[in-house]
């Protein structure tokens, strides 16, 4: 998100000579006055000695930054506020709606540092909303998909097909083909019509033979056709299955930062649906639309040709019936709109009041849930009574509309036929083409919806494919045995730069030491284990293990290297066995077993009627929390990391449980550089080391009785958990 | 030794008590025991007096509804701005104080609460699953973009509409039925 708007030039007119040659390195907009009104045209410009407001070309308010404690960003009901702190002391600086909510509270963010004296300067990761020239909303994708040149969506569409250069020939051509056969039959009608039927001497020879000629005819244009709808059914699933496949390789590499900065939803999107956009276009529209357009220009040369009035006269007609089309399908889509809604409606109270059914019970309140229900529904009946109806009446006169031309074709051409400027067989030749001009009308008029989806669909895809990984391996990438000592070298990272998660963090630990990480939730505890384990980079300082930078060693070995137990067990649709493996797919069964029997897993994995062959995932056997967490341990185990990562991996377990696993996790820990994250203190009594985190900081470190003894934070966790559990 | 760390935990004990009860306890704020007065920087301090006779100075406190749609100007929470934002207190009835304080409070209040009412809707055009707002409210004209679906047009009381843009603002409808029939036919695919 753009946290560096370039000032208009009035504006920056009247500030270049107070800032005399410093950068501006943050400016944003605001657009809401003290009151509350909508007032576009004010600016905040930060450089690192002042904060300067600026309103239609004037500069309302000058804040000293070296003399300011603090800026702040708050934001208040729907909107937000930008405020000076000074000794405690607040001053209003400027208002703004939920539009620049984000990047003043960058701008607060960074002009805070300059207050502290510090120099960095703060970069946004998030990603814009709108188009900045066409001020549509952009899909989750950098570029506009409407605003990038048909150009270069061509482009990267030529460069999908470019792959499939054979089943597109031969679809172009089947096409071809076929548009020629449908338009060459009727000439073959018509002398059918003129020198058999009208003159109605022809013999029974010449009837066979039409006959044959049409059935063979209609039998290589019906082949053609299968032809093309399966080949191009083929080419869509295979461009689809491509596009899936390099678009999930290229999620599966791109860092976490990426990812997190998208719904997991939103990425399935762009792998399912967006791919099938693709190839629905691909199946369904882009051989249809050839054929479609190809047969009408065919019939419309051949019809000026036969007779340039009376096709001018059908042509006519078309933009009409084309206007009426589209006028039509939007009446229509709103009336089915409407009812889609109502129904989205009856279907979220009727899951409501089930899903709350005890609720509603439990206070008696069914009669006025039914009521209220069928009215509801009562609604939904006569929407959808008045739908159907109108829909009843007013399709067939449109299409009575949409085909009126060629009525106007039958009277000026059966007049012609009167007066024989015309013969009968050329008649119905044209009345058929001026058909094949009609009917694709309703087709055509959906085609730019079409392509703008497949121009997004596009767009989304090429997003992801283009997107550089920005943890990659260094090109001098370090692979090395790790011994597990490892090092917060004055780390700052936060997930969005302006609100630091972690701040100059500085730690150092031992080969083979345990580490406790303590603190209420939201203090950095899971972020620290994922700047070890390298799913983010530090935004300032540096983790090393074994006095090698992270950045510096090659994903696959660190990764091969560190082993996690979280909260939640995630299991794989598979085998026990299967998962259990996960890590190292060569191991031996023996191996498995050796790793589940340490995991305290291997005997009620054997009670099982399938023991180590029980299927579990989605639809599979369902193990309990504690076996779940014992797979995870064993599988941890197998894998033989030299570091440790236990995130609660125990807290979600009832005390018996607990006492197995910890068991489990001692064996495990042994020896290993570990960080166990808690909030059950107890499962920490084996720590060497306990860490508090508390405001984005490490506030205590030392052994259990250390900290007791110091009566600080620590002490206050663990007092407060006697209580409860007591 | 074990007497002192017996009494250190009483005392954490007792800390903890003490917070709940804080949290827990409804404090009424009336002219008696606070004084309202506004800051330099163009917010509003408080000086309050405890049950308990203390007297507490606040640079600037915080000022929200409790009901800020079905009854604004009843229940206002008085709160520390900072922090946890705890409750300092509540005024149970705004018009009761004296006509300077409640300026001065209502001043706060429209600091804080930004749901402009639609007065007139100009357009309203839908375009690949958005539909894009040309609208006049009470706080001015503007623009705002809406996605489409359920849930994003909502109705909060009878004929009373809410609407979420896409950056998280808010807009009201205050009453469908007081709109032209155009207008509410452009909404009606929305409700």
């Amino acid at each position: 998100m753009n946290i560096r708007y370039t000032l208009p030039d009035d504006e920056m007119e009247v500030l270049a000579p107070l800032i005399k040659g410093e950068r501006i390195e943050y400016c944003v907009p605001f657009d809401l006055d003290k009151n509350g009104n909508f007032n576009q045209g004010g600016w905040v410009a930060v450089t690192r000695k002042a904060l300067y407001l600026l309103q239609d070309g004037e500069i309302i308010n000058t804040i000293d930054i070296t003399a300011t404690d603090e800026i702040l960003c708050s934001s208040e009901v729907d909107n937000g506020i930008l405020v000076a702190r000074k000794d405690g002391q607040d001053s209003f600086i400027c208002r703004f709606s939920m539009r620049y909510m984000t990047q003043n509270s960058y701008l607060a963010r960074g002009a805070t540092l300059f207050c502290r004296g510090q120099n960095r300067v703060i970069e946004s990761r998030e990603r814009e909303k709108y188009c900045p020239q066409c001020k549509r909303v952009l899909p989750g994708t950098n570029e506009c998909p409407r605003c990038v040149g048909a150009g270069r969506t061509f482009s990267r569409f030529w460069d999908l097909c470019g792959a499939y250069a054979l089943p597109l020939l031969v679809i172009t051509v089947f096409m071809a083909v076929s548009s020629v056969i449908t338009v060459g039959q009727q000439f073959i009608q018509r002398d059918f019509i003129d020198d058999v039927l009208a003159p109605a001497k022809g013999t029974a020879s010449q009837v066979i033979m039409f006959f044959a000629v049409m059935l063979a005819l209609s039998l290589l244009s019906l082949t053609m056709s299968t032809v093309n709808v399966i080949w191009s059914n083929r080419l869509g699933t295979k461009i689809s299955r491509d596009l899936r496949g390099r678009v999930y390789a290229k999620i599966n590499s791109l860092s976490m930062d990426f990812i997190s900065s998208r719904q997991a939803g939103e990425l399935m999107n762009r792998v399912v649906h967006d791919s099938a956009h693709v190839r629905e276009f691909m199946e369904n529209a882009f051989a249809q639309m050839l054929t479609r357009i190809s047969v009408m220009v065919l019939a419309l040369i051949t019809m000026l040709v036969m007779n340039w009035q009376l096709a001018l006269l059908s042509l006519v007609f078309v933009p009409l019936a084309f206007i009426l089309v589209r006028a039509f399908r939007k009446f229509e889509r709103r009336l089915w709109r409407q009812q889609w809604r109502f129904d989205d409606k009856v279907n979220d109270r009727l899951q409501d009041v089930i899903s709350g059914i005890r609720v509603v019970k439990s206070f008696g309140q069914e009669e006025r849930e039914t009521v209220r229900f069928k009215s509801y529904i009562e609604r939904l009946m006569q929407i959808q009574r008045r739908n159907e109806s109108l829909w009843a009446t007013l399709y067939p006169f449109v299409t009575l509309i949409i085909t009126s031309g060629s009525y106007l074709i039958l009277y000026f051409g059966g007049s012609a036929v009167m007066s024989e400027d015309m013969t009968i067989g050329q008649l119905v030749q044209f009345i058929a083409y001026a058909n094949m001009l009609y009917m694709p009308l309703q087709y055509v008029s959906r085609l730019p919806r079409m392509i703008m989806r497949l121009k997004t669909a596009l767009e989304r895809i090429y997003d992801i494919l283009d997107e550089e990984p920005k943890i990659d391996d260094a090109d001098d990438a370090k692979d090395i045995e790790i011994h597990g000592n490892v090092e917060f070298d004055d780390v700052t990272f936060g997930y969005k730069s302006y609100e630091p998660v972690l701040e100059q963090i500085n730690l150092s630990v031992n080969e083979g030491e345990m580490i406790g990480l303590v603190g209420s939730s939201g203090t950095g505890k899971s972020t620290m284990i994922n700047l070890l384990m390298r799913l983010y980079d530090a935004d300032e300082g540096q983790v090393l293990i074994d006095g090698v930078p992270i950045s510096k060693l090659s994903k696959s070995c660190l990764h091969r290297q560190i082993g996690v137990v979280l909260q939640e067990t995630f299991l794989f649709s598979g085998t026990l066995f299967e998962n259990i493996r996960y890590a190292n797919p060569d191991a031996t069964l023996l191996d498995v077993i050796r790793a589940a029997k340490i995991a305290n897993a291997h005997d009620f994995i054997t009670k099982f009627p399938d023991g180590y062959d029980t299927y579990v995932g989605e639809r599979g056997y369902n193990l309990s929390g504690g076996e779940r967490q014992r797979i995870a341990i064993a599988r941890a185990i197998l894998h033989n990391p030299r570091l440790l990562i236990l995130d609660e991996a125990t807290s979600s377990l009832d005390t018996e449980t607990e006492y197995q696993i910890q068991e489990a996790l001692n064996r495990l820990i042994e020896g290993r550089t570990t960080f166990a994250i808690a909030h059950r203190l107890s499962t920490l009594r084996k720590a060497d080391r306990i860490v508090v985190l508390d405001k984005h900081t490490i506030a205590e470190v030392g052994t259990h009785n250390e900290l007791m003894n110091q009566k600080g934070i620590y002490h206050g966790l663990v007092m407060a958990q006697l209580e409860m559990h007591m | 030794m074990t007497e002192t760390i017996v009494k250190n935990e009483y005392d954490v004990l007792e800390q903890q008590k003490q917070a709940v009860e804080d949290i827990i306890s409804v404090r009424l704020i009336t002219d008696e025991n606070a004084v309202f007065s506004r800051t330099d920087g163009g917010f509003v301090s408080l000086t309050f007096t405890g049950e308990d006779g203390k007297t507490v100075e606040y640079n600037r406190v915080a000022v929200h509804r409790c009901f800020p749609h079905s009854d604004p100007n009843h229940y206002i929470s008085i709160r520390e701005p900072d922090g946890d934002g705890r409750e300092i207190g509540l005024i149970e009835d705004l018009s009761s104080l004296s006509d300077e304080t409640v300026n001065m409070l209502e001043e706060q209040l429209s600091l804080r609460y930004f749901t402009p009412k639609i007065i007139r809707l100009k357009n309203i055009r839908e375009e690949y699953g958005y539909s894009y707002w040309d609208v006049v409210t009470d706080k001015g004209a503007c623009r705002f973009t809406v996605r489409m679906g359920s849930g994003n047009v909502y109705s909060i009381g009878k004929n009373r509409y809410l609407i979420n843009d896409l950056d998280g603002n808010r807009f009201e409808i205050p009453d469908l039925y007081e709109m032209t029939p155009r207008e509410i036919k452009q909404l009606d695919l929305f409700i």
